[in-house]
């Protein structure tokens, strides 16, 4: 059968999109923001490929990533090979098997696409763009930290206003859940009801087993230990678990390096969070904006996912969602990532020459220009200029005859002379 | 903008039993006791906003965070199974999803030697679920409404759908045997406004908890 060509969605799968120009420049005006705050960090890029091996790759998955893989059939090796749901396990293979000379600490980053199955409904995304950092060698608190910092520095870069970072500690979960005396089976009930922070089937859960007082104080109290810093002392007074404890002063410590200012604004906290990946090992976080749903930025301390690779290494790291981003501030980013083109050159007659000469002049001189190469009339070429996002437009004749310079915005007009221009003595700045 | 908190509410009982539940914590809108055909009511002094939407769409508004929290028959969540947070339990709108067939089967039918059996439903997931866990093949046909109908026309063998007094099974002449789940009202809070908006939320949380009893209530 003809594919549909009717209709552009029919052309694509679902969760995939094409980004027109507009989109595309915002996504761009995104990337390289991002980019140059990793490089003013000191980060280094680094490229993965595209494609791994489907079982080197899941051995730094979890069963949640690992189920959302893309994977298919490689004729060349005979192995199953897999598009990456996730860069980070990427990140440390290289760290382990191909860095192993180079001095700690390593500061690594990269922007990338990944691909991951969702639940089959419209217009859910199935292609991620992301740019992150990861710091391989380093384990104090300062450094996760230091994470925290460099997100918000991310956001307000990228021109978010109104912000707020999430913390976790995925230990703090494990602790209180770990050697509980239940069937598998209620356990399953309990994480799931903590996933929802459903406290009544929480409440109904537990009525039906004879855990200790104190445990199952620990368990209800989950649910609702989320907001702001205040948060941590009454988790200070339920919680009794050696482990959690542990959990919560190495919280304390992170925030102990942070400016009161900032963890007063925009940090809040959710000790029952059980969602995450589960190569985190410690203070995890993620970022918010208003008005969407879905995390912009998300990352954590991660101290075994190197050792899966063979070679043990402390590590934290967080990457953006761009796509994410872009939904949240599409609007100002209208501004912000506008690519306009400088000049358009308009010239009559056979002899090109002079409207190559000067556009050549323009690009060497930082400009951006274009040459409108349809015969039309310049009233034409004007409209165009005007729809397409261009400056000005420049209505060449000769070498000899000055050249008229045209303002698209206002269709405001002066003359310039040729030679001037050519030799770069002009002005476009207005 | 930021600073307000929307409610999206199913059209009806579920409506009014949700706002008065809220009336006792504080939570008021003026507004509503107008009649009107309009979809959104605000309290501008409290800053708080309600949009009447259908029950099926409560959970959508909310994960999208057009809305920040919801309330919703535990039948729909289950149901579709988004990325919720579901805090509480209201305790009202108490029905029961079950599995019911006609008198005339049910005598001498044993539910453990079921297989391909066809099944009528508004929950194709939440019956899928419960048969697949047993082991049993169905053959699903999802309805949209009527679903007592389909035996009594030979559409299917057994249905399952939501039964609060019985009373609409009775007069088709058919008889629960078993129940998947017992359903009430939940409050829903969308994953980012929880975070964001923590102050407001945890407050009318907390506030609800002290009002919500243990008893359940029907919504009739």
């Amino acid at each position: 059968m003809k594919p549909n060509m009717t209709t552009p969605e029919a052309l694509l799968p679902k969760g995939v999109k094409d980004f027109l120009p507009r989109k595309a420049a915002k996504i761009d005006y995104l990337t390289d923001t991002l980019k140059t705050l990793f490089h003013q960090w000191g980060f280094r890029p680094v490229v993965p490929p595209l494609l791994e091996n489907l079982d080197v790759l899941e051995a730094g998955l979890g069963s949640g990533l690992q189920s959302q893989t893309f994977r298919f059939d490689d004729r060349q090796g005979g192995r199953l090979v897999a598009v990456t749901p996730d860069i980070t396990p990427q990140v440390a293979r290289i760290v382990a098997t191909r860095m192993q000379d180079l001095p700690l600490p390593l500061r690594l980053c990269y922007t990338g696409r990944v691909l991951r199955h969702t639940e089959q409904q419209a217009g859910k995304d199935r292609e991620l763009f992301q740019a992150g950092v990861e710091l391989f060698g380093l384990d104090s608190p300062e450094v996760d930290a230091e994470m925290i910092v460099m997100a918000i520095e991310g956001l307000r870069r990228v021109g978010a206003e109104e912000f707020t970072i999430d913390l976790g500690q995925v230990e703090f979960v494990r602790a209180i859940l770990h050697d509980l005396p239940l069937a598998d089976s209620v356990i399953d009930d309990l994480r799931e009801a903590l996933m929802r922070k459903d406290s009544s089937s929480l409440k109904a859960t537990l009525a039906r087993t004879d855990l200790e007082p104190q445990r199952r104080d620990e368990l209800l109290a989950l649910p609702r230990l989320f907001g702001g810093i205040e948060i941590l002392e009454k988790a200070e007074e339920i919680v009794v678990t050696p482990r959690a404890r542990e959990a919560l002063d190495n919280l304390r410590q992170v925030i102990g390096h942070l400016d009161k200012d900032l963890v007063e604004n925009y940090i809040t906290f959710d000790l029952g969070e059980i969602r995450g990946l589960d190569y985190h090992t410690g203070v995890t976080f993620q970022g918010y904006l208003p008005g969407i749903g879905r995390a912009v930025c998300s990352g954590g301390r991660y101290d075994n996912l190197t050792d899966r690779y063979g070679r043990s290494l402390p590590a934290t790291g967080f990457s953006f969602n761009l796509l994410n981003l872009l939904f949240a501030l599409d609007q100002s980013l209208d501004r912000r990532a506008e690519q306009m083109t400088d000049v358009l050159l308009y010239q009559e007659g056979e002899n090109k020459v002079p409207a190559q000469r000067l556009a050549r002049a323009l690009r060497e001189n930082g400009f951006s220009a274009a040459r409108d190469m349809l015969k039309r009339p310049m009233e034409e070429s004007l409209a165009y200029a005007r729809q397409m996002n261009y400056r000005y437009l420049m209505a060449i004749t000769d070498e000899q005859q000055p050249v008229r310079l045209l303002t698209v915005k206002d269709g405001s007009e002066q003359t310039v002379d040729f030679t001037d221009l050519e030799n770069g003595h002009f002005d476009l700045s207005g | 903008m930021s600073d307000w908190i929307t409610f999206a509410l199913p059209k009806g009982r579920i409506m009014e039993d949700s706002m008065e539940l809220f009336g006792q914590i504080g939570i008021t809108c003026p507004e509503m006791a107008k009649p009107s055909r309009k979809l959104v009511f605000e309290n501008r002094e409290e800053k708080f906003r309600f949009m009447a939407v259908r029950a099926t769409d409560v959970p959508t508004y909310v994960e999208y965070g057009c809305a920040d929290l919801g309330v919703v028959g535990r039948d729909t969540l289950l149901e579709q199974g988004k990325d919720l947070y579901e805090p509480l339990d209201l305790k009202f709108g108490y029905c029961r999803l079950v599995v019911a067939e006609p008198k005339e089967l049910c005598q001498g039918d044993d539910p453990a030697s079921w297989s391909n059996i066809r099944v009528a439903t508004k929950y194709p997931n939440i019956t899928e679920r419960y048969f697949a866990a047993k082991g049993i093949q169905v053959e699903l046909i999802k309805l949209y409404g009527s679903i007592e109908l389909a035996p009594l026309v030979g559409l299917s063998e057994r249905i399952v759908d939501l039964v609060s007094t019985g009373g609409t099974m009775k007069a088709n002449n058919l008889v629960e045997v078993e129940t998947i789940a017992e359903v009430t009202s939940r409050l829903i809070v969308n994953r980012a406004s929880l975070k964001t908006k923590h102050r407001r939320i945890s407050r009318i949380i907390h506030d609800l908890e002290q009002v919500v009893g243990d008893e359940v209530r029907i919504s009739t």
